[in-house]
């Protein structure tokens, strides 16, 4: 668990809740003991095995809640042996006595244990934890967390999506929990109440929330079937022994309850196999009269009327199947669809753009095994895995500074863009366009993330500068600061010559600067659709002491020094 | 350049010395070409020399072996050499395949000088004489110049060569035809006679040349053909009894063209496609056997989803388009692999063998291979294998384990350096190989289960318990 994802920490705090609520509700047991004690030990012990995790299973504050609990448990089972050995009264004044120096060095563990955890800047809580708790924490705080789409809350639609009919069983199967509530229903409320809430502040937690749902909703069907084919059995052997007892009132009513019990028998086992609508009808016309004549005792029993039992339970099967419909066709098209070759359908049927691996074949064979790839970290696993080449910045989002660098250098311009990937010893620049097919997912649209990122860290970097009266926008209307900045240039280069106006299909304007040339980059390489392009930094020229002296003394002496020395302020790595 | 003219004019040097001291003692100088004629074609980055020579015994006794000259760096690029006498008169001629080896003249004059004999089939009597045609095929040989060019530049070669042919013997009349790709030549030196006409440069004819004489020469030409190289090509087809042949194949393609230099512009690249990237190439296009099954294209990260099948009765044509377009010095690598059915390459021979009769070669089209390795995988249990090429090559066995092998698989390396396109040709492969070895991983496999259940059965039968 530990090994896979990060997300474990959902469960090693759920358990420990769970742990609590039996506890506070009096359900404390040996067999709870037993379960939870060596799950705390073995499990922090194995955590700490992991690398990523290694001392943070017992430094970090998303830890604490199941050690909190870990000792609750103990002076819960202590105090149940004491009860156990001493008599009522012995144990009336053992409690007092306990109760009031226990109290006294709780206080002081826990002004310990807050003076502690407050002292570290955030609270011992990491990022993206926070971000759960405070579902704006992030977008205020830290923008490498809120740039991330899955990161986004979901909308309603992305759950009918993604759960479906399971939305409508959840509710029922959290009733059905409650009707006998037992230790093991108690989690499973708990497990779904909690996932809910975390999905509902990040699209990612939609995992966690699946299972849960899978488990209640189950437990909702189950229940309902069991209602069903309750009533209809009880309803069957109801009407036969009712007709025996009543046999001596009415002779004439037996022969034909007898006869309707016969009837509705058959019809309702080959309902079972397949659902005929000549079935459905026999079973209408049969089921009115036995029901009319047992109303007492199903008031009694609290079961349901044949008719509307069997036709539920059509419609729950039908349910069942038409969900199993949607999962295969959701897992076709949304799930299993890569995101790196992508696919359109037009008329001459499907056409594949591939641009992803044309790029990293490119790089792979074609670029020194030790050259560096600088692009948004987006790509850098891609990279890495496909390319086989070095990456400044990849989706290890941990180093929050070095990512901002990237980012500060794509929305500088290109002298200082340059001076930045040289001092990291970059010699490829990778940037996604979609502008020319309309792939909506490129950098140009990241870009804002870059800049908020990147001004995180060098707050050179605006975002006011990049907006044209709150507008994001790369038209004629754009400032200059955006126009002028890497991202835009490399996005744009040569651009206009593939139409003549410029035309970005993605932002469905004509670009702003059309005309530019690019100083310290050349292109290295575009792919079949520009969805990717790479280039490379310019080896830095040699001074020719004469002319430069004589040619830059007197043009740009007085501008180009303040700037140099800017421009060296603002390279954080030189 | 300059250096490499120089040494050859040192080497012209050395020869005419040592001249004097052979000249007349040698045996094969009892031969004298009477006519000669050249014909050099340069249109794609793979030489065709066709050579005609026609030989005249003008020596007392008859001989059988004629010696073709050729300087070291021609011998570093030579692919293959082959000889054929020409009979009949006019129309009616036929070619009889003569066996050319390469042989040591111990007593030569010029020590770096390489040298070939063709083994004719009959003696040739004092004062008969008879025609041969010698086809030599270089590659590696066109230098590109300048070395690195730009995407909108076209490719220019330069051609090495002598204006006179090179031989042990005096030669009378001669004649060198070289055709160029196109009529843009740049350069060419000249030895009158000489005349270029269109795309054919003609030198001579030149009289009565004493042997070993040469004049350098060189042509500075455009030659924008695809130079498209696979440095490596590993072909490994695997043999299964039960009904298919496995090929798959892995490449290591280059471009071996005048390096690329700067800027790849892919708006210039697509908008202005006649000028532009005009050595580049983006299709190759493989021949594959007919009847051929289940082909894919695929390279380290996935499948290339540019490729199309075309299949017919005679053969099978895979068009395929690397991920992207080559210029000069890219290299890309993938693999192709196929099924065909066994029964169209595997037959039996008379003495109960079994053999394998497959293409040695590179289905795709037009390409210099410089390391070919082809792996003819036997099923297991096969033994004493023999391959049977018809050009020498270097051979060893090795063994292969795939699921559920035992002792292992035979394998058959074969390995040749500097393949072209005209080496395509028949192997064949013979082994020996008992039908019931094909049942073994079937019967492990049901003993397997066997055991398992007979195990189940009896854990169930049995009462561990301690207590009764």
């Amino acid at each position: 668990m530990v090994c896979s994802w990060g997300g474990y920490t959902f469960i090693i705090n759920l358990i420990p809740m769970h742990v609590l609520l039996c506890i506070v509700t009096g359900r404390f047991s040996s067999r709870l003991y037993i379960a939870y004690a060596p799950l705390v030990v073995l499990g922090t012990l194995l955590a700490a095995l992991v690398p990523v995790v290694g001392f943070n299973a017992v430094m970090t504050s998303e830890h604490f809640a199941s050690f909190l609990v870990f000792i609750i448990i103990h002076v819960v089972a202590f105090v149940y042996y004491i009860k156990g050995i001493l008599s009522p009264k012995m144990f009336k004044v053992a409690v007092t006595l306990v109760v009031s120096v226990g109290l006294a060095v709780c206080c002081a563990v826990i002004a310990v244990l807050i003076a502690l955890v407050a002292s570290s800047p955030t609270k011992g809580w990491s990022g993206r934890s926070l971000s759960l708790l405070d579902p704006t924490y992030a977008s205020k705080y830290i923008p490498i967390i809120a740039s991330v789409s899955e990161h986004q809350p979901p909308t309603w639609p992305s759950y009918f999506m993604d759960i479906n009919v399971l939305a409508f069983l959840v509710p029922a199967g959290i009733i059905a929990c409650f009707l006998p509530l037992s230790d093991a229903s108690s989690f499973v409320v708990l497990y779904i109440a909690t996932s809910v809430y975390f999905s509902g502040v990040m699209v990612r937690l939609m995992l966690v929330l699946a299972p849960a749902a899978c488990i209640t909703s189950g437990i909702a069907l189950s229940q309902a079937f069991d209602v069903f084919t309750g009533s209809i059995k009880f309803q069957l052997t109801g009407a036969s022994s009712n007709t025996e007892v009543d046999a001596a009132e009415t002779s004439s009513s037996t022969a034909e309850s007898q006869t309707d019990a016969v009837k509705t028998e058959k019809p309702e086992e080959t309902a079972k196999n397949r659902p005929s609508r000549k079935s459905k009808k026999k079973e209408r016309e049969h089921g009115e009269k036995p029901s009319t004549e047992a109303k007492a005792e199903k008031k009694r029993l609290l079961a349901l009327p044949l008719e509307s039992s069997v036709i539920s339970l059509l419609l729950l099967v039908l349910l069942g199947a038409f969900y199993v419909v949607h999962c295969v066709w959701a897992a076709a098209e949304a799930y299993s669809a890569p995101s790196i070759v992508l696919t359109s359908r037009s008329h001459d049927g499907l056409h594949v753009f591939d641009d992803f691996r044309e790029a990293y074949a490119w790089l792979r064979h074609n670029t020194d095994v030790d050259d560096k790839v600088a692009s948004w970290w987006d790509y850098g696993y891609q990279t890495t895995a496909m390319a086989n080449r070095t990456v400044i910045v990849d989706n290890n989002t941990w180093n929050n500074t070095h990512i901002a660098t990237v980012g500060t250098a794509m929305s500088s311009p290109e002298r200082a863009a340059w001076e930045i990937f040289h001092s990291l010893d970059v010699k490829y620049v990778l940037v996604v366009f979609g502008g020319l097919v309309g792939y909506p997912s490129d950098d140009i649209n990241k870009f804002l993330w870059m800049v908020r990122i990147g001004g995180g860290v060098f707050p050179h970097i605006k975002e006011p500068d990049y907006l044209r009266d709150g507008q994001y926008r790369i038209d004629s209307q754009a400032t200059p600061t955006m126009l002028n900045c890497l991202m835009y240039k490399l996005s744009y280069y040569r651009f206009v010559e593939t139409d003549g106006k410029g035309f970005d299909r993605v932002r469905q304007t004509e670009i702003g600067k059309k005309y530019f040339k690019l100083t310290h980059f050349e292109e290295a390489f575009t792919t079949h659709h520009w969805m990717v392009r790479i280039y490379k930094l310019k080896p830095p020229k040699n001074r020719i002491r004469g002319k430069t002296k004589k040619s830059k003394s007197k043009t740009s002496s007085t501008t180009s020094s303040p700037k140099r020395s800017g421009t060296k302020k603002k390279n954080p790595w030189q | 350049m300059e250096a490499r003219i120089r040494a050859r004019v040192n080497l012209a040097l050395t020869f005419f010395a040592l001249l004097f001291f052979v000249a007349g003692s040698s045996p094969p100088r009892q031969f004298v070409i009477s006519n000669a004629e050249r014909r050099i074609d340069l249109s794609s980055h793979i030489i065709n020399v066709h050579l005609t020579l026609k030989v005249e015994n003008a020596g007392t006794r008859s001989a059988s072996e004629v010696v073709l000259a050729l300087t070291p760096t021609e011998v570093d690029h030579l692919a293959m050499v082959d000889a054929s006498a020409i009979k009949g008169k006019r129309k009616k001629t036929t070619s009889v395949r003569l066996e050319v080896k390469p042989t040591e003249l111990p007593d030569a004059p010029p020590i770096d000088t390489k040298y070939f004999t063709i083994y004719l089939a009959n003696p040739l009597n004092s004062g008969e004489s008879t025609t041969l045609e010698v086809l030599y095929v270089f590659t590696h040989f066109l230098e590109p110049f300048p070395a690195e060019i730009a995407q909108s530049e076209s490719q220019l070669v330069f051609y090495h060569d002598t204006a006179l042919i090179l031989s042990p013997y005096h030669i009378k009349q001669q004649t060198t035809f070289i055709k160029t790709p196109s009529t843009k030549v740049e350069s060419f030196i000249r030895m009158e006679p000489t005349n270029r006409v269109g795309t054919e440069i003609k030198y001579g004819p030149y009289e009565d040349r004493p042997p070993y004489s040469i004049s350098p020469i060189h042509v500075h030409f455009e030659n924008n053909s695809p130079f498209a190289v696979v440095e490596e090509l590993v072909q490994e087809i695997e043999i299964s009894h039960w009904g298919n042949i496995q090929v798959t194949e892995h490449y290591k393609l280059i471009h071996a063209g005048a390096r690329h230099k700067g800027v790849f512009s892919r708006v210039d690249y697509q908008s202005r496609q006649s000028s532009n990237g005009a050595s580049s190439f983006r299709y190759l296009l493989a021949r594959l056997p007919p009847r051929v099954h289940s082909v894919y294209y695929r390279d380290e990260i996935g499948n290339i989803s540019s490729s199309h099948l075309r299949t017919d009765s005679l053969k099978s044509e895979l068009q395929i388009e690397p991920r992207y377009p080559l210029f000069g010095g890219w290299k890309a690598t993938f693999v192709i692999g196929y099924g065909l059915p066994l029964q169209d390459f595997l037959f039996e021979s008379s003495d109960d063998k079994r053999y394998l009769n497959f293409t040695f070669g590179c289905p795709l089209i037009g390409m210099v291979v410089d390391k070919l390795t082809i792996k003819v995988v036997l099923p297991e249990g096969s033994t004493d294998p023999s391959p049977v090429v018809p050009f020498p090559v270097e051979h060893h066995l090795e063994a292969k384990y795939s699921s559920l092998d035992v002792v292992g698989r035979t394998v058959v390396v074969l390995e040749k350096k500097n393949f072209v396109p005209m080496h395509n040709s028949h192997f064949q492969v013979y082994y020996s190989f008992k039908p019931i070895f094909m049942l073994a991983e079937p019967l492990m496999l049901a003993s397997a289960f066997f055991m398992l259940f007979v195990a189940c059965v009896a854990y169930i039968h049995i009462d561990l318990s301690i207590r009764k």
